[in-house]
């Protein structure tokens, strides 16, 4: 038995995932990579006597390692110790392709060059000399379509000699001052296993990641001596690979005739973008997509919620009666939470990944990103946190690790912030559940309206104090395309799995810590110390049973409010307390999980520092609205 | 090393731009070639390019009077040289001394294609007459220059958007700008846009 160790690189919608999908198929296991949610994706397969593993990188242009994913991807490129890469190209805008693949060249790493939408060239006109571009590279080029399998068996045939792919391989020659650079520093490399030659031009590049591969960082500063001619010396480099890569793309291409067949669709197509990226259409369009989501989930949600509630409740009762012991009922705790996680969270959740997958598999959500730039501006955010952002409707825990898709740590922290107002689905639970059943829908409408002004107060609040730039809008908008079933759902479960192995498990241990707090009977030994604060609020002093510890576990804040209040909720409370408690109960970071996630991804004081604030925060304004409305 | 038949191509090149430049017929023995190479050479290039239709020897009685001079074809053939190497040399002059410039662009104009140089002329005699995207009136336009920094720069760079390509501006959007390059469609910032500097695109 063999072992192969296989990376997937590509840019985004070059058909990756559907490649990893043809490659492996349904059966395999697609697991998280942990650490990191930008995302690396690995599955297994075994062919005749070989196991090959294959890595999924998430889409980047190049390994430069600027953005976030171009640092997971460069970090598996060295990291993962893999055999080779299958680097995916896109035959329609073959250079751009080329460009990361001289990159990974430089970086010797033995490389299989896959073409895909060869169909669609064709149907420009355009021919691609496939055995030439081999001659030119020194490497395997296989035109493939993972849809039709065409040449799929062939990569896997290539993939399987990876290791034999000749060392001579095609690199790309600088001008000679460069040359000459990184001659020098390549002569003051410590040893590594990665070639010389691409740790020079890392270095010429400014990726400062590099200078721990130096003997002696001084020779950068010689090497900068002869480059007195270049000085945007990385520039350079850039300039100089693409030419190179647009120069062979050309030697390999040919014109054949003008396709006619795509304008129709293309026409269509940019009608389309004309109305979804319009001024004021955009905006609505977007609104409305977003709007009908929310219906579609708590349609179905409350649906398959109403289903799985009875059904737990009918196990948890029968359990429940068999034993009166303590630990039965501290497990009875734990399976409510669980149940509450399951009937709750899960549908919604999952419900939402595959809808929000479904519209990146189309192409609309880069779409809506534009649109949602304009707005995220002004909160000094950038149009890529629109993507945590409306992961945090589903989840927060997993939504905190996708504000990696952002460059910088502080707008990573910057749009993390305001998870404390992007209701999850617990939250939106409670607004729904309790505010909405007890107060009426219009008042459970007026606890959105005010998290959304808390929000904006609290965005514009951040963006005076610390001053950061955001990263300008530059985003591919790809074409429109039919989704792939088969690839949403797997995209649907990568995204749940943080939910079902890391939310869950917790949700169990939050719920049985509330009971072993109730049995010893300590939960009421908070309302006394604790009551300035409901009095505050304007509520009941046994309130903040429900409030602080729903930290534990927020689905179970409906719970924990019947039992301190009773079933007759609208008598204990006048709306406006309903409304104050819908509030402070969902403004700040929700839920110890949360915490927990924000431990991991910003360190123990940020975290927690951002945490109690926030729900200071809510408790303030909560009581402040609550008094505002009152003289009304 | 260099094969026989890529020098032989060097000096033919270097024949015709010699030639080309003086712009009358030459006598042989003035004919002074940038590169220095046995003679055996020089008449072996001659005697290719007389096959081919781009130089005409005048016979003479006495050799040292012989001439050389460019067919028509020769001369388009020598222009599309003479232009290519004065595009590089302007193009390196940026960067070094003239004298430096000159010889570098000698050693390079040879060998890199005319892919390549078509890239870069575009570049460097492009780059003071762009205008910025943002202000580009037209729907269509070569892409002259790209002023971001590094960061930016290379990422502009790997998505394909490079001085010379040609790009379509689709759509105009409140927050930026919608553009098209190779089928390629992407939204800029108006930050970014203000920096890419566009020409206006000549049909040939």
């Amino acid at each position: 038995m063999k072992n192969l160790k296989i990376l997937l690189i590509g840019q985004p919608n070059v058909g990756k995932s559907s490649l990893l999908n043809a490659l492996v198929g349904p059966r395999v296991t697609v697991s998280n990579y942990p650490g990191t949610t930008v995302e690396v994706t690995k599955a297994k397969k075994k062919i005749n006597n070989t196991e090959i593993e294959f890595v999924d990188t998430p889409g980047t242009y190049s390994i430069s390692d600027r953005s976030e994913e171009e640092k997971v991807t460069e970090r598996a490129l060295f990291e993962e110790e893999a055999d080779g890469a299958i680097i995916i190209a896109d035959a329609i805008s073959l250079e751009r392709s080329l460009y990361m693949t001289l990159q990974i060249l430089e970086a010797h790493v033995p490389t299989v060059l896959a073409l895909n939408f060869v169909e669609d060239t064709k149907k420009r006109g355009i021919e691609i000399d496939y055995e030439k571009l081999e001659k030119i590279l020194h490497i395997p080029v296989i035109p493939m379509n993972p849809l039709t399998k065409k040449g799929i068996d062939k990569l896997v045939d290539t993939v399987l000699k990876i290791k034999k792919i000749s060392k001579r391989i095609f690199t790309v020659k600088y001008d000679d001052d460069i040359e000459r650079a990184i001659n020098k520093i390549s002569s003051q490399i410590k040893k590594t296993s990665i070639p010389k030659r691409f740790i020079a031009l890392r270095v010429l590049e400014g990726d400062e990641d590099f200078h721990k591969y130096l003997k002696d960082e001084r020779v950068i500063g010689d090497a900068k001596e002869s480059l007195k001619d270049h000085p945007k010396v990385a520039e350079d480099i850039s300039i100089t690979r693409y030419g190179t890569a647009s120069f062979i793309a050309e030697k390999v291409t040919q014109i054949t005739s003008l396709g006619k067949e795509k304008i129709g669709k293309e026409k269509f197509e940019e009608k389309i973008d004309r109305v979804l990226l319009h001024k004021t259409w955009g905006p609505l369009t977007t609104g409305l997509f977003l709007f009908a989501i929310f219906g579609i989930l708590l349609y179905l949600g409350n649906l398959i919620q109403g289903v799985l509630m009875s059904s737990t409740e009918i196990l948890l009762s029968s359990f429940g009666a068999v034993e009166h012991s303590i630990i039965a009922m501290i497990l009875v705790q734990g399976l409510t939470g669980l149940a509450a996680g399951v009937s709750i969270a899960l549908p919604y959740v999952f419900l939402f990944y595959l809808l929000l997958g479904l519209l990146e598999d189309i192409g609309l959500l880069s779409r809506f990103i534009v649109n949602a730039e304009r707005f995220l501006k002004k909160l000094g955010l950038p149009g890529k946190s629109f993507i945590p952002l409306a992961l945090g409707l589903g989840c927060t825990a997993p939504a905190t690790r996708a504000t990696r898709v952002l460059s910088s740590k502080k707008e990573q922290f910057h749009t993390a912030s305001l998870f404390a107002f992007v209701p999850c689905s617990s939250r939106i639970a409670i607004i729904m559940g309790i505010v909405g059943f007890y107060g009426g829908i219009k008042l459970a409408f007026s606890v959105f309206a005010t998290l959304l002004v808390a929000g904006l107060i609290w965005a514009f609040g951040i963006k005076k104090v610390i001053h950061i730039k955001s990263e300008p809008l530059l985003l591919e908008l790809p074409p429109y395309r039919k989704p792939l079933v088969k690839n949403v759902l797997a995209k649907s479960w990568i995204r749940m799995k943080d939910f079902v192995y890391i939310v869950m498990p917790l949700l169990v241990i939050g719920g049985i810590a509330y009971g072993i707090l109730e049995i010893l009977g300590l939960t009421n030994i908070i309302v006394g110390p604790l009551s300035p604060i409901t009095a505050w609020l304007g509520l009941p002093a046994v309130t903040i049973i429900p409030l602080a510890f729903g930290f534990l576990q927020k689905d179970l804040t409906g719970a924990m409010l019947l039992s301190v209040l009773g079933s007759k909720i609208s008598l204990a409370l006048t709306p406006l307390q309903i409304y104050t408690f819908g509030i402070a109960s969902t403004i700040g970071i929700p839920c110890i999980i949360a915490l927990g996630m924000f431990i991991k991804e910003f360190g123990f004081k940020k975290a927690v520092a951002l945490t109690v604030s926030s729900i200071i925060y809510g408790l303030l304004f909560a009581g402040l609205v609550w008094r505002i409305v009152s003289i009304f | 090393m260099a094969k026989e038949s890529d020098i032989l191509k060097i000096v033919k090149e270097d024949i015709l731009e010699v030639v080309g430049r003086k712009n009358k017929r030459t006598p042989l023995k003035f004919m002074k070639l940038e590169v220095t190479v046995s003679h055996s050479f020089v008449s072996k290039a001659i005697k290719e390019l007389e096959e081919e239709g781009l130089v005409k020897v005048s016979s003479e009685k006495r050799p040292w009077k012989e001439y050389i001079q460019l067919t028509k074809e020769g001369q388009v053939r020598a222009n599309v040289i003479i232009k290519k190497h004065s595009v590089l040399e302007k193009y390196f002059k940026e960067r070094r001394s003239k004298e430096e410039a000159i010889e570098a662009t000698n050693i390079l104009e040879h060998y890199i294609s005319t892919e390549v140089i078509d890239t870069i002329k575009k570049l460097s005699t492009f780059k003071k007459k762009g205008i910025p995207l943002t202000e580009f009136k037209q729907e269509e336009g070569l892409i002259a220059n790209i002023n971001l920094n590094i960061g930016l720069f290379e990422r502009v760079i790997s998505m394909g958007i490079y001085p010379g390509e040609k790009i379509r501006i689709t759509d105009k959007i409140p927050n930026g700008i919608i553009i098209e390059i190779k089928n390629k469609k992407f939204a800029l910032d108006k930050d970014i846009a203000k920096e890419i500097k566009v020409l206006e695109y000549e049909k040939s």
